[in-house]
């Protein structure tokens, strides 16, 4: 479910960057997360069935000036591959993946799709943190909104428990 | 009737619109009869309803369309729901219904069998001004009601299969987007491409 304390630690991290537009699927990991943003006035918020469909929706909201971030747990990094290849970096949109790292060490849950995450995104060519750290939240998101911006590419913050 | 026909039918009706068109003969034909920097290429199949989502609430004040085709609709059916949650008033998503996939060498498609009407679903999905239209004088008067009143709207032209002869792209994707930013930069009067400034001229 994640910590209050967590998600608001992340909110901030994304509003202090300049991200005023996600688009989400949900995890249970990242409840408290989501719950703020439903609840948050400055970024718009997104919420779509499909991961390849966020990143369309990000793709057009960059094309509208937003600075938009997908909001996902790593299997729909997985479904949003394509969209991520043939549009995001096809057309070098900058946008920041948030992505929920379950099968990662210490978790219990999809395993597999926690083995793939990391070859995946080396595969697509995304530079990506895995964040671990609480008291580094809010350096990550910087550095992966100015990434982002600066190579007009996809950069991704693999989100675990430790900090959520 | 024919795709070619109705895009020069409704060209005549469009002012500074922007065009989200997907990957396919629609893009091609669309750049030839209206030659714009408001008009954004799609590659990924199905993608450009989502797109087109994007932009429109991203420019709440921007009329949006969306040429989308039977088999990418198939493949992003999703976004009808997505579109009809979040009830963009700007957005005006064209179905251009050939009933197959005209790019891959003319297969089938869920539409072939004539048992799918998408204008139904976009309804059911939250849609509500969403038709079906199977004529020109039918295509231009729904595009006119959807540029006179708010939507979002979904229009499903049936449309014989087949491409006119048209030039091909004068941009690939990268020059198209580049292009098309300026465009929006222009005439919405914000910057989009911020580029930071050197680090040499940080220096005191």
């Amino acid at each position: 479910m994640g910590t209050i304390a967590g998600a608001q630690n992340i909110l901030a991290g994304l509003k202090n960057s300049g991200i005023d537009l996600i688009a989400s699927v949900p995890d249970i990991n990242m409840l408290q997360l989501l719950n703020l943003l439903y609840e948050d006035k400055d970024i718009a918020h997104v919420p779509v069935g499909r991961e390849e469909e966020g990143i369309g929706v990000c793709t057009g909201a960059h094309l509208a000036g937003k600075f938009p971030a997908m909001l996902m747990q790593n299997g729909g990094l997985l479904n949003s591959a394509n969209g991520l290849t043939t549009t995001a970096l096809q057309f070098g949109i900058p946008v920041v993946l948030m992505i929920y790292y379950a099968g990662d060490i210490g978790d219990n849950a999809f395993h597999m799709v926690g083995l793939v995450t990391e070859p995946v995104l080396q595969g697509l060519g995304i530079k990506y943190i895995v964040m671990r750290d609480p008291a580094k939240v809010q350096q990550d998101i910087a550095g992966a909104v100015t990434l982002a911006n600066s190579s007009k590419r996809p950069v991704a913050l693999l989100l675990t428990r430790a900090v959520l | 009737m024919k795709r070619f026909e109705c895009l020069q039918a409704i060209a005549p009706l469009i002012k500074d619109e922007l065009f989200v068109t997907t990957a396919g003969g629609a893009t091609n034909e669309w750049n030839a009869v209206r030659p714009s920097d408001g008009n954004i290429q799609v590659k990924t199949l199905g993608l450009c309803s989502s797109i087109g989502l994007g932009l429109a609430i991203g420019l709440p004040k921007r009329k949006v369309f969306v040429f989308d085709g039977d088999g990418a609709l198939w493949m992003n059916l999703g976004s009808l729901a997505t579109i009809g949650l979040h009830q963009p008033k700007n957005l005006i998503h064209i179905l251009w219904d050939n009933k197959q996939y005209e790019s891959s060498g003319g297969e089938p498609t869920v539409a072939t069998a004539g048992t799918i009407d998408f204008a139904g679903i976009a309804k059911s999905a939250g849609i509500k001004n969403s038709r079906a239209v199977g004529t020109v004088d039918e295509l231009k008067d729904a595009v006119s009601f959807a540029l006179n009143n708010d939507g979002p709207h979904f229009i499903a032209a049936n449309i014989e299969a087949g491409r006119a002869e048209v030039p091909p792209l004068k941009y690939d994707e990268l020059e198209n987007k580049y292009h098309f930013i300026r465009y929006v930069e222009d005439t919405e009067g914000k910057s989009i491409l911020r580029l930071p400034q050197s680090a040499s001229y940080l220096l005191k």
